[in-house]
């Protein structure tokens, strides 16, 4: 038992919030970089974003499972839910900021930084969280709801406390013969909402259910124990497929990690249009078309969060609506990227996620390039 | 779904010739040879698969490059996503013309002989016509398959629906059909107690609702009896939401997208409105998806059990003289699509399977001088005929936008008036008058060219020109007639010098008496919605065909059957009731040539259920 | 921005009524100019900038009729004019009728093409009628159940 773990179930709640806002706070820099992409090049690139994103949207309804099968009410349109981007994610003895920028070297980086399977070193093994070094005002993803200073070694190291967490109330319950899995089973998303090529949805009713879904994101994310591959599907984890794409080449099975030997993959660089980094409606000129789409897109964006929050209370025939929800957006996406941004020669628009009634959002910063 | 990384390997023509006898050979990769090789591969079976085509679109950038092509095209033809080959070449719609009397026309890969033209056409590639297809899964009607004995009309299947009911249900799991069985059981369909289709039936689109809502409750006289009108969802070959009550709760997992590596394609169906001519994304079944799992089938040593060779055209058929047994098949192996350079290789199997489809099939066959006993090998050709309607609804109907096509009006599939001419299943096309006129693109240009529309009146004109489209697509029953037929000529050949399918065929009368009504019945479907009907036929077209003073374009549906027609005895029928030969003990033809009547549904799924039988035949001559 | 690019945004917006976010959103505003520039050559293209730069800043039906009467019914530009909103709206530029090459004399790029693959995506032609091309920018999953969602005309104020 350290001192970070989860006590309560009211913490417990607290964390797989926590895990959701995490989990959706990567989908705006995939979908990001994903579209930036130009027509015509990376297509593998394309495929494996895709990929990326489309299972972050069901680690998110899985810890919303979760999250409801403890009786909770998953809500993602509180204050502090959207993340303010840059945010920051703990990667080992430091953590690390998550930007909203287009395909690239560096966004890569950032992502398999996000997907790291990371061990604690054997000098850090049995101590507490680390120190956050981000500023207090960034937006912390995996961060301990009663240290916000302090951070974990990893997601993986975050997610492990939950399933602790989860096993160390339903215990307590047992004892008491009552269950922390009180949660209405009509709550569950079930499969037939969600399927793809890789991961399936199912409901969590009980321990071994949670244990399992927890199981799902971090072997999706990191893989299995070293292994590239979750155990279940033998679907490759985000880690290994974005190292493809920087290693030039996929991954086959009996691979090692770190040295894939199938066929090789194209990646152009190059091959995406130059968006601002972390752009803020605010550095776009007012009166601009392009400001009013930016807006609209946010807006649009927290009406989606809406709906996820109404499908994750009891409707999950409303997921089927957000579909074509991110449709749309792939189209507003492609739109605001494609657009020069007034005042920055070379440089093009993107979304700015700034979702309305959000706290978390950090004030635009003011630079010297920005002329209003 | 993944393909062992091998299997897109070009297998090499030599160590194929020099690998001695196969248990199965199969010709084609379309759904009948997959199927076919599947359930051979799962028993245990070595099976080579010979594929005309270059194989490319195996992996998903070869597939994804068919959508690049197709996006670049000018014409968007049914088969303008699949580069130009002569060594497999097909037929292709926009190169056609109209016959003057007693004319041929040898320019199209298909030499048409009239007198009428024929813009059927079927996909020589990778995944067979499964590649470009609609995948409408309709069952055929119990009294389908016996028109003689009921309607005077056609023949009698050797088989009843009774016997198959049950591969119907295995063809369904297979291709994934989405469906509601609520849905499906008008004109007397049943479905066992328990049964639900694989995934749930897709929405209907916003413009079939529209015209249910001018039609539901009313109804049409036709021979004294009474016909309901109402638009009824089709079952579908895509991915939708996987129903949990399937296979007895056990629920059905969609498969989606096939590839070497790991990809998120194929989900639920996205709304492309490209079913014809290809699905971007892969949630329409095409044969890979079988083939991925056959080809995943490894042998107890484990080396995979199906080879595929690409490029590989079957070209003649060998045939033992002291047992009539398929000895062997000539294979030619070209090495570059743009080359009709070739190795000509020999093939041996224990079985023969020949599922090129009912064109391809039988040309090799007669190829080959294979005319059967009964005479009967490429006659029978039966296609369904189309008779387009199309007018603008009074209101905006969002047309453009679903599946190809989500439903249709298919009450009159069945009646006593099929004494006397065709049924007919109606397909409302949510691409509009795509199919009849070439819209959009042919609105666009009379908005702008004729109408100068620019600025806010061409956005508003074409909203209005184009949203409101209503097409309704007439799928008529044509029967089998033995002077509609496939044969070949030593004048005729392609690049690789095989012998060309010249096509003759006439609309049988029975068929046109249908269209003529159906003119009639889709008037008045017009006049209860209050749609201006648009509908013309022009003399000049290549599918006009006069009837009673009045002149009709019939259109080809790519629904190609009867050319090796299944029946009882070796006399009347080319194959017996598991599309084996009966002149050559080890051959089946299998595929939409073996049926001898088609009725109003599409052929597909019919023809996957008869393979999974003829599996079942082809399993038990092998032990 | 030039100031070239800048007229030919305009007429762009002037003939298919998309506004320039609209059009920039394609990205293939500079492909489209280098199709003309490439087909009917730069001296034409410049004729037909310039005579969208010289049009009178009338508004409404006065505007229009400026449209039609220097422009689209301007003997060597109106074919033009036309091939550029064919162009915008469905990817496809379209050869020019026989009439201007016998008397404006052929170019020999001047057949009926697509300018690539995702301008066959991009036609406007789709976006105006609330729909996507057949083929691409899927929708999703039962939106066909629903009405159409056609976007309203836009201002076509020039902003900022």
């Amino acid at each position: 038992m350290y001192s970070y773990s989860i006590r309560t179930l009211d913490e417990l709640k607290e964390f797989l919030h926590r895990a959701m806002q995490l989990e959706h706070a990567t989908i705006p820099p995939y979908l990001t970089a994903l579209y930036s992409i130009k027509p015509g090049v990376n297509q593998d690139a394309t495929q494996v974003l895709r990929v990326i994103v489309v299972e972050e949207m069901l680690h998110l309804t899985i810890a919303a499972n979760i999250l409801n099968a403890i009786g909770g009410t998953p809500d993602l349109t509180r204050p502090d839910f959207a993340a303010s981007y840059p945010a920051s994610l703990p990667d080992g003895e430091t953590d690390f900021k998550v930007s909203i920028q287009a395909f690239s070297r560096e966004a890569l980086a950032t992502f398999l930084k996000i997907e790291r399977p990371a061990q604690r070193p054997k000098h850090l093994a049995g101590k507490g969280l680390i120190q956050r070094k981000t500023p207090a005002n960034t937006t912390a993803l995996g961060s301990h709801p009663r240290h916000e200073d302090l951070h974990f070694y990893s997601i993986g190291e975050f997610y492990s406390a939950i399933a602790e967490g989860i096993e160390y109330l339903e215990a307590e319950a047992y004892r008491q013969g009552t269950t922390i899995f009180t949660g209405d089973r009509s709550r569950q998303i079930t499969p037939e909402y969600y399927y793809s090529g890789g991961g399936t949805l199912f409901p969590v009713t009980d321990w071994k259910s949670a244990l399992e879904a927890i199981a799902l994101i971090i072997e999706q994310g990191e893989g299995d124990g070293g292994d590239i591959y979750d155990n279940d599907e033998h679907e490759l984890a985000h880690y290994y497929r974005f190292e493809e794409l920087v290693k030039g080449r996929y991954y086959q099975k009996g691979d090692q990690p770190g040295h894939p030997t199938g066929p090789q993959l194209q990646v152009d660089w190059e091959g995406a249009y130059p968006i601002k980094p972390n752009l803020k409606v605010a550095e776009i000129p007012e009166g601009s078309e392009l400001r009013e789409a930016a807006t609209a897109f946010n807006a649009r964006y927290g009406e989606f969060l809406q709906l996820l929050t109404r499908a994750y209370n009891g409707q999950p025939s409303l997921l089927l609506e957000a579909v074509p929800i991110m449709f749309e957006f792939r189209n507003t996406i492609l739109e605001l990227i494609r657009n020069p941004l007034p005042n920055h020669p070379g440089m093009n628009g993107s979304p700015t996620y700034e979702i309305p009634g959000s706290t978390k959002q950090a004030a635009p910063t003011r630079q010297s390039e920005v002329i209003a | 779904m993944l393909f062992p990384l091998e299997s897109t390997l070009k297998a090499d023509a030599k160590t194929v010739a020099a690998s001695g006898e196969y248990d199965i050979v199969i010709v084609g990769s379309g759904i009948s040879g997959a199927i076919i090789a599947k359930q051979a591969a799962e028993a245990g079976k070595r099976v080579l698969m010979l594929e005309a085509g270059t194989g490319a679109n195996i992996t998903l950038a070869g597939y994804d490059d068919l959508l690049t092509t197709f996006y670049s095209a000018v014409s968007k033809d049914n088969q303008s996503p699949f580069p130009l080959n002569a060594n497999a070449a097909m037929p292709r719609s926009p190169q056609l013309r109209k016959l003057q009397a007693g004319e041929t026309d040898s320019s199209t890969y298909i030499v048409q002989s009239g007198p009428y033209v024929s813009d059927t056409t079927y996909t020589r590639i990778f995944g067979g016509t499964t590649m470009h297809w609609e995948a409408k899964t309709p069952r055929m009607l119990r009294s389908d398959f016996k028109t003689r004995s009921i309607f005077g009309q056609g023949l009698d299947w050797p088989l009843s629906f009774e016997e198959i009911e049950e591969d119907y249900r295995l063809a369904e799991q297979e291709i994934g059909v989405s469906a509601n069985v609520e849905d499906q059981q008008y004109l007397g369909q049943t479905f066992p107690g328990d049964y639900v289709f694989p995934m749930r039936g897709l929405p209907l689109s916003y413009l079939d609702q529209q015209v249910n809502k001018g039609i539901e409750g009313t109804s049409v006289e036709l021979c004294g009896k009474t016909y309901p009108l109402k638009v009824r969802p089709y079952p579908q070959g895509r991915n939708s939401i996987p129903n949990p009550a399937y296979d007895g709760g056990k629920g059905y997992r969609p498969i989606g997208a096939v590839d070497t590596h790991q990809v998120e394609e194929g989900g639920r169906c996205q709304g492309n409105t490209n079913c014809v001519p290809l699905c971007p994304v892969q949630a329409r079944y095409h044969s890979g998806k079988t083939l991925a799992k056959a080809f995943a089938v490894n042998a107890k040593a484990g080396e995979r059990l199906v080879e595929l060779l690409s490029q590989a055209v079957a070209s003649k058929v060998n045939i033992d003289p002291d047992n009539g047994k398929v000895r062997s098949l000539e294979v030619k192996v070209y090495k570059d699509p743009a080359s009709p350079a070739h190795e000509a290789i020999t093939v041996r199997g224990k079985v023969f399977v020949f599922a090129a489809g009912a064109i391809e099939t039988a040309r090799l066959m007669l190829a080959s001088g294979l005319r059967s006993t009964s005479g009967l090998v490429g006659r029978n050709l039966m296609d369904h005929a189309y008779l387009l309607n199309w007018a603008l609804m009074p209101q905006i109907c969002g047309t453009m936008r679903g599946t190809s096509s989500t439903g249709g009006i298919v009450d009159l599939r069945d009646g006593p008036f099929r004494e006397r001419q065709a049924a007919f299943a109606i397909d409302i096309h949510n691409d509009g008058w795509g199919w009849a006129t070439g819209a959009p693109t042919s609105d666009l240009l009379e908005l702008v060219d004729d109408r100068n529309l620019h600025g806010a009146d061409l956005r508003r004109g074409v909203v209005d020109r184009v949203s409101r489209q209503l097409l309704l697509a007439f799928m008529l029953e044509v029967m089998p007639d033995e002077s509609n037929r496939i044969t070949v000529d030593p004048q005729y050949t392609d690049a690789l010098g095989n012998m060309r399918p010249i096509l003759s065929f006439t609309v049988p009368e029975y068929t046109m008496k249908g269209a003529a009504y159906g003119r009639r019945f889709a008037r008045t479907v017009f006049a209860r919605l209050g749609a201006q009907d648009h509908t013309h036929y022009d003399p000049g077209d290549f599918g006009y065909v006069a009837y009673e003073g009045q002149g009709y374009a019939i259109r080809g549906g790519n629904h190609l059957a009867g050319t090796h027609i299944m029946g009882t005895t070796r006399t009347n029928s080319v194959v017996d009731k598991n599309q084996r030969s009966w002149d050559h003990e080890n051959l089946y033809l299998v595929g939409g040539g073996s049926m001898p009547t088609i009725g109003t549904a599409n052929v597909t799924l019919t023809l996957a259920a008869m393979c999974f039988r003829s599996s079942r035949d082809i399993l038990k001559y092998l032990h | 921005m030039s100031s070239r690019f800048e007229a030919f945004l305009g007429i762009s917006v002037e003939l298919t009524a998309f506004s320039r976010f609209d059009l920039l959103g394609t990205g293939l505003a500079e492909r489209y100019l280098a199709t003309l520039d490439k087909v009917v050559g730069g001296e034409i293209t410049d004729t037909l900038l310039a005579a969208f730069v010289a049009l009178p800043p009338a508004e409404g039906e006065a505007r229009i009729q400026a449209v039609r009467t220097t422009i689209l019914g301007n003997e060597l530009l109106g074919d033009v004019a036309r091939a550029l909103i064919k162009l915008w709206y469905s990817g496809t530029w379209f050869e020019l009728p026989c009439a201007w090459t016998e008397r404006f004399g052929p170019r020999p790029a001047d057949t009926t093409f697509i300018v690539s693959p995702d301008a066959y995506v991009e036609g406007l032609l789709w976006k105006a009628i609330g729909a996507h091309p057949a083929g691409a920018k899927a929708p999703g999953f039962g939106s066909w159940a629903f009405p159409p969602k056609i976007p309203a005309l836009p201002e076509l104020v020039s902003k900022a």
